[in-house]
């Protein structure tokens, strides 16, 4: 930041001058006028003590002034310094968030095309399992009805090859998206919801809040992407349940081994460890009954049509399981509702 | 030999598996989902049900499931190609619903005809 004020650099010239000439013109008076002399010099002598009095009350002043202004002058170094290292911090954490923010959204846009390539790949190996399936049985049974050793049964034998090649280059194909949703390592989760709802915010409507509030930092091993795609999922399905207006709020805490909420779910019991507990409640319009016992499953979907594929939740769900977490729902209709995470703590 | 419904959306493949069940002397009935299935079901109850897991109309999770509260003695063989999920979610989750055993096609035919025979064997040994 510049001051655009000129500094007045002649001021303390000016000052000077000015006492100068004062002085010059005081001492030229007392040259030029004797008998003023006299006057002056017997009015000093009575008034000496006085005047002596006045000197260094004038003095103390003019000295407590300066160390005034030595002080001032070094505190405001001192504050502008902070100012200037302050900013400095602050340019370079937004400088980080700005990059974490774009590695995010890189991450965020590969997973989704991982996850389409995936979709994609797991489409065609169902329906070229299905043709290689019939191909194969006609073939084998083409192959039971020739007699052994004819050229015939040679070549249907080649078909057949062909077909099991065929079935292996569908496998590695799957093998591979699968394997590349599948890294996981130690993460920050609070970093993470927080990354989301910075991604998320600027999506959703004014009139629905989101709050977040964590007990302490959480870590554990998943992986990233697909930890991003559940709240990714599970808060959108909150803000579209609102009707544009509401509250959602984000709970993270801790619960140890001897929680007796651990002890309603069978599949924590294996695991013998510290959980973390993520809690996304919406005030929207709830779910009855019926919905609620078919949320998770695929394709399933109360939204019109275009609009969601009913496949968002069922995702949420085995990413969970992959994470060896659990995820439970409640909802009433009209009263909101609240989706609770369980995962293994590091 | 033994009556089977067989429940497969895609026709080359319901088919072939026709054939190859009847040259090994089994009685078929077929149906295109599980709607058709169901209709088959309340005329027929055969000894075996071998259907697929994605399909339209009826799936075969909830056919699987529905079999199963109908008619508790049913075998039931659970095929698929790979889901556009999870494939092998799906099938387990139909052995978890009550499937006897589960295939993922390309199947290897003469491991269906003997699993077949084995549920047969241990039906009338039940029986």
């Amino acid at each position: 930041m510049t001051s655009t004020k000129p500094q007045k650099l002649w001021l303390p010239y000016l000052v000077a001058l000015l006492g100068g000439l004062l002085t010059f013109l005081l001492a030229y008076l007392f040259w030029l006028d004797a008998q003023a002399n006299d006057v002056v010099m017997n009015a000093l002598e009575v008034y000496l003590p006085w005047l002596t009095l006045l000197f260094g009350a004038t003095i103390s002043l003019l000295l407590a002034m300066m160390t005034r202004v030595a002080q001032l002058a070094k505190q405001r170094a001192v504050t502008v310094d902070k100012i200037n290292n302050d900013l400095k911090r602050e340019i370079s954490e937004r400088i980080q968030a700005e990059e974490t923010r774009q590695k995010l959204e890189i991450a965020l846009l590969q997973g989704h095309k991982l996850q389409a390539m995936g979709t994609l790949a797991s489409g065609i190996a169902h329906d070229f399992n299905n043709l290689l399936y019939a191909i194969i049985g006609y073939v084998e049974m083409a192959r039971d009805d020739v007699e052994k050793g004819t050229l015939v049964h040679g070549n249907l034998g080649k078909v057949l090859e062909a077909s099991h090649r065929g079935q292996e280059l569908i496998s590695r194909i799957l093998s591979f998206s699968r394997r590349q949703h599948q890294h996981f390592a130690k993460m920050n989760l609070n970093d993470t919801i927080e990354a989301v709802l910075c991604l998320l915010i600027p999506t959703i409507p004014a009139s629905v809040a989101i709050e977040f509030k964590a007990e302490n930092t959480t870590f554990i091993i998943g992986n990233q992407n697909q930890i991003h795609q559940v709240f990714v999922n599970i808060i959108n399905n909150a803000i579209d349940a609102m009707n544009g207006e509401g509250i959602i709020q984000i709970i993270l805490s801790s619960i140890t081994t001897d929680d007796p909420l651990l002890s309603q779910f069978p599949d924590t019991q294996h695991h013998r460890r510290n959980y973390c507990k993520i809690e996304i409640k919406d005030n929207g319009q709830g779910m009855d009954q019926v919905v609620l016992e078919r949320v998770f499953e695929p394709f399933y979907t109360t939204k019109e049509v275009g609009k969601g594929t009913g496949l968002g939740l069922s995702i949420v769900h085995s990413i969970v399981k992959d994470h060896h977490g659990v995820i439970r729902v409640e909802s009433q209709k009209g009263q909101g509702t609240t989706f609770m995470i369980l995962l293994p703590e590091q | 030999m033994a009556t089977i419904l067989l429940v497969e959306d895609d026709n080359l493949v319901r088919d072939m598996l026709t054939q190859i069940l009847e040259r090994a002397a089994h009685k078929v009935m077929s149906a295109i989902d599980g709607e058709q299935a169901a209709e088959l079901l309340r005329k027929n109850i055969p000894d075996i049900l071998i259907t697929d897991i994605i399909m339209p109309k009826k799936g075969g999770i909830s056919l699987i499931s529905e079999v199963k509260n109908r008619h508790p003695n049913m075998e039931i063989i659970a095929i698929s190609g790979g889901g556009r999920l999870n494939p092998i979610g799906y099938l387990d989750l139909s052995e978890s619903l009550g499937a006897s055993i589960s295939f993922e096609k390309p199947i290897n035919n003469n491991a269906l005809l003997m699993a077949i025979d084995l549920l047969l064997h241990k039906h009338k040994e039940m029986v």
